[in-house]
């Protein structure tokens, strides 16, 4: 392996010092891994994420990643990453559209069973005719396995989500899986300009003598102990202790809020958020956004923009106070469903003013001049 | 000595329940127990729920029995009968979802490699004929082409009987079950010898009615498994349940079925496994 | 309900009461202890603990697999000072020796399972019981099924960051904690004697 000095995740977030380096958002996939200490990461190839871990393989090589393998398909990936996981170690791996929706039946036990695994989910479309394009879609269908959300607005975010999402996920009072979510192509195939910290540290590793449940290793008790057993008989008893466990789940959801506040700095940012218009969005639609709200402002409109980093908590009762202040809300979004404008209008008390648009799909680009567009119907 | 995960902490002994204590005092951790010793020992199984004369129930009493090293096996099953039982086993094990036990296994043993470089860890799975051979045969096959270090054993019931005495790719042709209402259309799938064109070291196939040959094939694959590579074990454990015979024709059944000539045991070692085999036979003898 | 006055109190609650983390009740910080889902600090927890300990009428410790098995460094010492303050307390010791399922049913004399705990309480009759050396996520998978069938007060002694789900929970706790609890038992135990 390669010598790394092991610090404190604190001083690798905010203290170490970063160098300015120049790439792609697989790239920052593998500078965020390349310091995250992990053990094992497995990978299958789906157009876009596959560079990423082509670029993880290239750590396991160079020593920095302990063991490597290509599974045979999502499903099968998902499921040695848990099996790997509930052995005590730290895993990775990656997906995208249907990769994610092949893997699907695994997340929620995920979950259920209590595992810290980060999983990178590079967003494309889902739909037939068959694409390879950007699309947000499969955070839709994500929402309610119990895993820990982030989106990622640059590769900058991605990186520093990725290390960020190992020492959440494996707080005890969490312990729950964490998504790190970019937009396919526009994150992970274009470059950009990003700081991060020198090579040469690492996090420290993962004790799961710390886990909520035990290690499946023949170490630690008790011995007679099933990840997980199902409770089956019919009675209210078995009933409520599945009904308890997953409440469990939500209530980890719920710990990861102040650790994520801690080190996102917040679930959201905001910009100019007492402004009459807001734009609240998530991932490539918050550069969007912010390149429109520039625009507007310059013709005197009153425009804000908050970016939501974290869909999993959701940062409801801040979503809630911003948008009592406004008079609208424009939620622009890549995907036809429009799932975030849903979740939106669900949490705050005036759902009438969330108007979601506009939405771009099947891998179109979202030109700034469109949120301008209903900027201008709105302020009308 | 027992390892610490098996000793009650000092004056907790009284209070623990009986269960624990007969299991502390005279189980099977470390001590070399096979088939021939049942009934002299607390068995990992503590109680089960599966039917009487449950042909599955009794490979896995023989394939616990014959575990070379129960002390540091890991156990990965599958949805079924079998799952019912595996909260009741002394053992660390998984159950994750239908058909992914061979993955999950994968991930589990690379990382008990890296976690115990200077232990052994046996990872076995156990699962049913369905989670073997129809949803998770990908996976189970991929296993085995990668060589993973595991051995895999398939309790061949030759039906889905959990949800209701379903038709599965084991079951005999024309055999009249649910979702083959008028009998199955194909035969019996030949899974020992897609184990050994897939990369298994080493592959058997056996059932209850040969304890002695069940135990000596459960040693030898998980002891090929660690050092050679993947290895399967399919045990015939019939089903009066959903076959409609009485509890205690399951054994008789199975050898009728072998005078028949339609079940027969087999054994493949592969030469490295075999050349593996002696040299442990040799070190035995020094 | 009102989020914000959630409380963390003896049920029984409810057909199905909620996780209180989903309630706003948040974990303690270091120093720091919770009682029915408000902050204290750890020291007015400990006391809160021993009053309610020794005003039970049939307080009981349920140890878990983390306590029970002697399986690393520093548990022996622990499990020693566990019995000690069951003693000073005068409370019956029942264990929680795995987290399986159990078939086909539950002896409630003899022990505690975190999927069905509200069998053992009202066995028993036990109406303050105190979880220690149990996995996180057992213990809260049981304790909100003890909140919501049972008036039996919860108190979590957690090695971790604590319990929302418990009426009294402690965090990072460990034998010295469990030696200040049996000393403040002793002591408050002669005060009354005294009275």
């Amino acid at each position: 392996m390669i010598e790394q000095k092991v610090v404190n995740p604190e001083f690798l977030f905010f203290t170490a010092e970063k160098k300015k380096l120049f790439m792609t958002g697989s790239e920052a996939v593998r500078e965020a891994i390349r310091k995250a200490n992990v053990d094992v990461a497995i990978s299958y190839p789906i157009t876009p994420q596959s560079e990423s871990m082509h670029l993880v393989g290239d750590l396991f090589a160079e020593g920095y990643v302990k063991e490597y393998f290509r599974g045979e398909n999502e499903f099968a990936v998902m499921s040695s990453v848990a099996g790997a996981a509930m052995a005590g170690v730290r895993v990775f791996t990656a997906t995208g559209g249907p990769g994610t929706l092949r893997a699907f039946e695994v997340f929620p036990t995920w979950a259920g069973a209590r595992l810290p695994i980060v999983c990178a989910f590079m967003t494309r479309g889902v739909n037939s005719p068959l694409t390879i394009q950007p699309d947000t879609i499969e955070m839709a269908y994500l929402l309610e396995t119990g895993i820990l959300m982030l989106h990622a607005e640059t590769a900058q975010d991605l990186h520093d989500m990725i290390l960020k999402a190992f020492i959440v996920a494996e707080k005890t009072d969490v312990h729950v899986p964490v998504g790190v979510f970019a937009d396919g192509f526009f994150v992970t195939h274009t470059k950009e300009a990003l700081e991060i910290p020198e090579p040469d540290i690492k996090l420290p590793s993962y004790d799961p003598n710390n886990s909520p449940v035990p290690p499946m290793d023949m170490e630690s008790v008790p011995v007679r102990q099933m990840r997980d057993p199902f409770v089956m008989k019919s009675n209210f008893i078995s009933y409520a202790a599945h009904a308890s466990w997953q409440q469990e789940v939500d209530a980890a959801r719920e710990r990861s809020r102040k650790y994520l506040e801690k080190y996102l700095g917040g679930l959201l940012e905001t910009e100019n958020e007492d402004a009459d218009v807001l734009l609240v969005t998530s991932g490539t639609a918050v550069c969007q956004s912010r390149e429109a709200m520039a625009a507007a402002r310059a013709q005197g409109l009153s425009v804000g923009l908050v970016k939501l980093k974290c869909i999993r908590p959701f940062p409801a009762q801040e979503i809630k106070a911003l948008a009592a202040k406004a008079k609208a809300i424009i939620v622009p979004e890549f995907n036809r469903v429009g799932w975030l404008a849903k979740e939106i209008k669900s949490v705050i008390d005036e759902p009438g003013k969330v108007i979601g648009a506009p939405r771009v799909y099947g891998g179109m680009t979202m030109p700034p001049e469109l949120i301008l567009d209903e900027i201008r119907r709105v302020s009308r | 000595m027992n390892k610490p995960i098996f000793q009650i902490s000092p004056g907790f002994e009284e209070i623990m329940p009986p269960e624990y204590r007969e299991l502390v005092a005279n189980g099977p951790y470390g001590k070399g127990f096979g088939v021939s010793d049942l009934g002299s020992y607390k068995e990992l199984i503590e109680e089960h729920p599966l039917c009487a004369g449950c042909g599955l129930a009794l490979s896995i009493r023989l394939a616990l029995a014959s575990l070379p090293n129960p002390g540091d096996t890991v156990i990965v099953g599958s949805t079924g009968c079998s799952s019912l039982v595996f909260p009741q086993v002394a053992l660390h094990n998984i159950h994750s979802l239908f058909g992914n036990q061979n993955a999950v296994a994968s991930g589990l043993k690379r990382a008990l490699k890296l976690r115990f470089p200077d232990k052994v860890k046996d990872v076995v799975v156990i699962a049913g004929d369905g989670a073997t051979a129809d949803i998770g045969l990908d996976m189970v096959m991929q296993s085995w082409f990668r060589r993973e270090n595991i051995t895999t054993i398939m309790l061949d019931n030759e039906a889905y009987a959990n949800t209701g005495g379903q038709e599965s790719g084991m079951s005999r042709q024309g055999a009249v079950l649910n979702m083959a209402p008028t009998g199955k259309k194909f035969p019996k799938a030949t899974l020992p010898e897609v184990a050994q064109a897939a990369g298994c070291a080493y592959v058997a196939a056996t059932s209850p009615a040969h304890p002695r040959m069940l135990e000596k094939a459960v040693r030898k694959a998980v002891l090929i498994a660690r050092e050679v590579g993947p290895t399967y074990i399919q045990l015939f454990s019939p089903c009066p349940t959903n076959y409609k015979f009485k509890p205690q024709e399951t054994i008789p059944l199975i050898k009728q079925r072998e005078k028949e000539g339609i079940f027969r045991n087999q054994e493949y070692i592969s030469d490295e496994a075999q050349r593996f085999l002696d040299s442990l036979e040799e070190a035995r003898k020094k | 309900m009102n989020e914000m006055s959630y409380k963390v109190l003896p049920g029984p609650e409810g057909f199905l009461p909620p996780a209180a983390a989903s309630m706003g009740i948040e974990l303690p910080e270091v120093g720091e202890a919770l009682v029915e889902g408000g902050v204290v600090s750890a020291q007015q927890g400990l006391e809160k603990i021993v009053e309610k300990l020794i005003s039970a009428k049939n307080p009981v410790f349920f140890p878990g697999p983390l306590i029970l098995w002697n399986w690393k460094d520093g548990v022996a010492e622990k499990a020693a000072a566990l019995k000690e303050l069951a003693e000073a307390v005068g409370a019956k010791i029942i264990p929680m020796p795995d987290y399986r399922p159990k078939y086909p049913m539950i002896n409630p004399a003899i022990e505690v399972n975190p999927n069905h705990p509200n069998l053992t309480i009202w066995h028993n009759k036990i109406d303050v019981c105190v979880f220690i050396g149990v996995h996180c996520h057992y213990a809260n998978v049981a304790l909100k099924i003890i909140r919501g069938g049972t008036s039996c007060y919860t108190i979590a002694f957690c090695g971790e960051v604590g319990h929302e789900d418990a009426m009294i929970s402690l965090r990072g706790a460990g034998l010295s904690e469990l030696k200040k609890l049996t000393e403040l038992v002793k002591k408050r135990k002669g005060e009354v004697k005294g009275d």
